[in-house]
């Protein structure tokens, strides 16, 4: 297998190269879905110019990177199209490994459910062979590393790419079932972007299915173990943050980075939610609607946990599609890593209602956002609206396809324990509903 | 002022153009007059008599003569204009004809006619001016010392509601109507199809027209003009800011350019070195060297050049911290035994 990924690591490889030497490199950095205020090239490169001025790049709604980012880039701006393309395969080589643990493990339980007679009798088809399994993660590495929005994403030299990194980093530590590695790769997630704080509860789940310690609110196995990594979770955050103090000696960066991804200041517009409600709403309600738009993104941790507590790396990867949809600066390499997941679930093609127009709704809208941009911005003869209709189609699609995912995830359960054709009580052919 | 276009308001510039023409009878050149037509009517298309503009019916007076001197007009006209006028916050590209150069000893009147309304006047019939800009602008000129005493005279329809909000001093009012009544025209001329002038102005002018420079009277008798017998509407005056009594206010010092001469029979010499002199240029405080020549190079700078900047560097403690951390990481998962592998 290792043949095939370096032939697909060489030609993602060779479409950045060839990108960055054209002259979509700077037209592509500049696209707002590719970059954001949190995440820009710009915006790093300003940063470590103020402090070479001897200014700190905090100062100022500038600059909004961590200080360990500022940390990498010092001596290594000359590279930083080379560390954008390490950085991407790095991320392409740690999801194909980790998949390829994740397929062991679920080809482990498979074998096990169907010994233990768990399955109904007609299920043959529904069951996972290792045949299709082989492939599988190559497809991700492939699905991350040629995906457009990738590519753009890392022409467009957005620190999303080292983010993603870290987080690809973590799932793999987790799938090896590293507690401490897991947790220290996390809470570099956390400390760069706020929201894989919700990525902890599956990691839990996933480590706590992997020490065959059951999830019973009662056990006390079960609350050592979490306890166990919430502290070292939340030791490596704290370590990492008061490091992060050492680089500039002020703590002015928690305000600029946290505080700025909570309370949205800025609102150019991007590929999410938050930029046109705020632009149209009275300051007065701000605070109130702040608050509100970001308990969304977190409150889905928990009603997810307990529905999806037998399966964490679903859960996993609907919690990134969530965060990726509901931050509050999403570009469009939140949304490729997300759908860098989605060839593991290539067996529940058969139970997906909605994928034609899901699929056809993203290609659309991701085609229609420089045009309709370019008719607000540049020709003047279109508005906000227009943008704002294109994102919220897209992330509507986005959502719908999550919820398509969920659904048929679901029904691949209920169907591997019920048997394929389900009859009601009068023996009439029946249909599941998500309610 | 006339604020209103169109040729059916030919009235108001016929009321506009009377009064600049008594104004100038009597003696106040066009250097001192501000003069603001909002349309015009002598080279208006359907004029059936062009180059004129006449005041009264049998076309008896042509107040469009020919030394009209129209300092805003048509389109120029507007309330920032004014404003601008009368607060003296002109660009300094405006020629001196079109400012009001007035200082604390100048007595300013303001004439203004068109069509308005409770509180506003409207201005070439897309934008209104309302009584407390109106106000406002005058206390103003007032704190600017840009006038010392005014005299402003409207003829609308609810003229006097211009008035009511004035506050600043040394202001005296008078419009033709009160609140809630409208100022009527005077007659139509068959031959040019509009009424000539309105009622308030009409007999202004005719009350105007018996002043000469010398005349002794005062602003009482100009609150007289025009009863309601004759104007329909009741006009109105407001004198409470005023600290002179009407009755000693002479029409001539509003109307008119008389200025108050003095004849002496005495010689005053005028001293050369009278009351001391002083330089305009104060001393340099700084001391600075003669320079010669050769110093004048920056020679001096070019050799020792300022320092380059140095770069930023993270400090040493935090690269310490950091990799000791990796390192701890690194030996956390893979076990320390793999380090005897190392050394």
């Amino acid at each position: 297998m290792a043949a095939p990924l370096v032939l697909v690591v060489l030609a993602a490889v060779t479409v950045r190269a060839a990108l960055y030497r054209s002259s979509l490199a700077a037209f592509i950095a500049e696209r707002v879905e590719a970059a954001s205020p949190l995440n820009a090239w710009k915006r790093v490169v300003e940063g470590l110019a103020l402090l070479d001025l001897g200014v700190s790049p905090y100062s100022g709604a500038v600059f909004h990177e961590t200080p360990l980012i500022i940390y990498l880039f010092h001596f290594l701006i000359e590279y930083a199209e080379l560390v954008f393309m390490i950085t991407d395969v790095l991320t392409a080589v740690a999801l194909y490994l980790a998949i390829q643990d994740f397929n062991k493990v679920v080809f482990k339980k498979q074998k096990l459910l169907i010994e233990l007679d768990k399955y109904a009798p007609d299920v043959a088809e529904l069951i996972q062979t290792p045949m299709e399994m082989h492939y599988i993660p190559l497809k991700v590495a492939v699905w991350y590393l040629l995906n457009p929005y990738t590519v753009m994403s890392c022409v467009a030299k957005s620190t999303c790419a080292i983010n993603n990194s870290v987080i690809a980093f973590f799932i793999l530590a987790t799938i090896k079932g590293s507690a401490f590695l897991s947790a220290v790769f996390l809470a570099l997630a956390t400390y760069q972007s706020l929201y894989p704080l919700t990525l902890f509860a599956p990691a839990l789940l996933y480590l706590l299915q992997r020490q065959f310690i059951p999830i019973k609110l009662k056990s006390k196995s079960f609350w050592l173990y979490t306890m166990q990594y919430a502290s070292l979770y939340l030791c490596s955050l704290v370590v990492i943050i008061c490091l992060s103090f050492f680089l500039l000696n002020s703590w002015d960066f928690i305000p600029s980075v946290y505080g700025f991804i909570l309370s949205v200041p800025d609102l150019t517009p991007n590929i999410g939610l938050f930029w046109y409600f705020f632009a149209e709403m009275f300051e007065h309600f701000s605070l109130f609607f702040v608050c509100v738009f970001q308990i969304n993104v977190f409150f889905y941790t928990i009603p997810l946990a307990i529905k999806l507590k037998d399966h964490p790396v679903f859960f996993m990867f609907v919690q990134l599609a969530i965060i990726s949809v509901f931050k509050s600066y999403p570009t469009v390499g939140d949304v490729a890593l997300y759908m860098a997941f989605l060839p593991v679930w290539s067996h529940l093609y058969r139970f997906l209602r909605n994928i034609f127009i899901l699929s056809c709704v993203l290609i659309f809208c991701s085609f229609l956002f420089p045009v309709l941009w370019h008719l607000w911005i540049y020709a003047g003869s279109a508005n906000s609206n227009f943008y704002y209709a294109i994102t919220l189609t897209f992330n509507i699609g986005q959502i719908l396809l999550i919820s398509d995912y969920f659904y048929a995830f679901l029904r691949r359960e209920y169907y591997l324990t019920h048997g394929l054709h389900l009859t009601r009580q009068d023996g009439t052919e029946a249909m599941l509903v998500l309610k | 002022v006339c604020t209103s276009r169109f040729w059916f308001n030919y009235r108001h510039v016929a009321n506009t153009l009377s009064v600049y023409r008594s104004v100038k009878r009597l003696g106040i050149p066009d250097s001192h007059i501000v003069l603001m037509l909002a349309d015009d009517m002598a080279c208006n298309p359907r004029n059936p008599k062009p180059a004129t503009v006449f005041s009264h019916k049998n076309m008896e007076l042509n107040v469009y003569g020919d030394d009209v001197e129209v300092d805003y007009r048509s389109y120029e006209v507007t309330v920032e204009n004014f404003l601008r006028v009368l607060t003296g916050r002109i660009p300094p590209s405006t020629p001196r004809s079109k400012r009001l150069l007035s200082d604390d000893r100048s007595n300013i009147l303001i004439y203004m006619t068109g069509h308005g309304g409770n509180g506003f006047l409207k201005f070439q019939d897309s934008e209104e001016i309302t009584n407390v800009e109106l106000a406002d602008a005058f206390e103003q000129m007032w704190q600017k010392r840009r006038y010392n005493e005014l005299l402003f005279i409207i003829d609308t329809c609810q003229g006097a509601s211009m008035y009511e909000r004035f506050y600043s001093p040394n202001i005296m009012a008078l419009a033709s109507s009160q609140v809630g009544e409208d100022s009527l025209s005077h007659q139509p001329d068959l031959a040019i199809g509009v009424h000539l002038m309105d009622r308030y102005t009409f007999y202004v002018l005719e009350f105007l027209e018996e002043i000469h420079p010398a005349s002794q009277t005062n602003m009482n008798d100009l609150f007289q003009v025009c009863p309601k017998s004759l104007c329909v509407s009741t006009p109105g005056h407001r004198t409470d800011l005023f600290q002179r009594d009407p009755q000693n206010v002479l029409i001539t010092d509003f109307f008119g350019s008389v200025r108050k001469v003095e004849i002496t029979t005495e010689t005053l010499s005028l001293d050369r070195d009278a009351a001391g002199f002083e330089s305009k240029f104060p001393e340099e405080e700084l001391a600075t060297e003669p320079l010669k020549y050769a110093e004048q190079l920056p020679v001096a700078q070019i050799i020792h050049q300022k320092p380059k900047q140095k770069d930023w560097h993270p400090p040493g403690g935090f690269i310490l911290g950091l990799w000791a951390l990796i390192i701890m990481v690194f030996f956390k998962t893979y076990g320390i035994k793999h380090m005897k592998h190392v050394f």
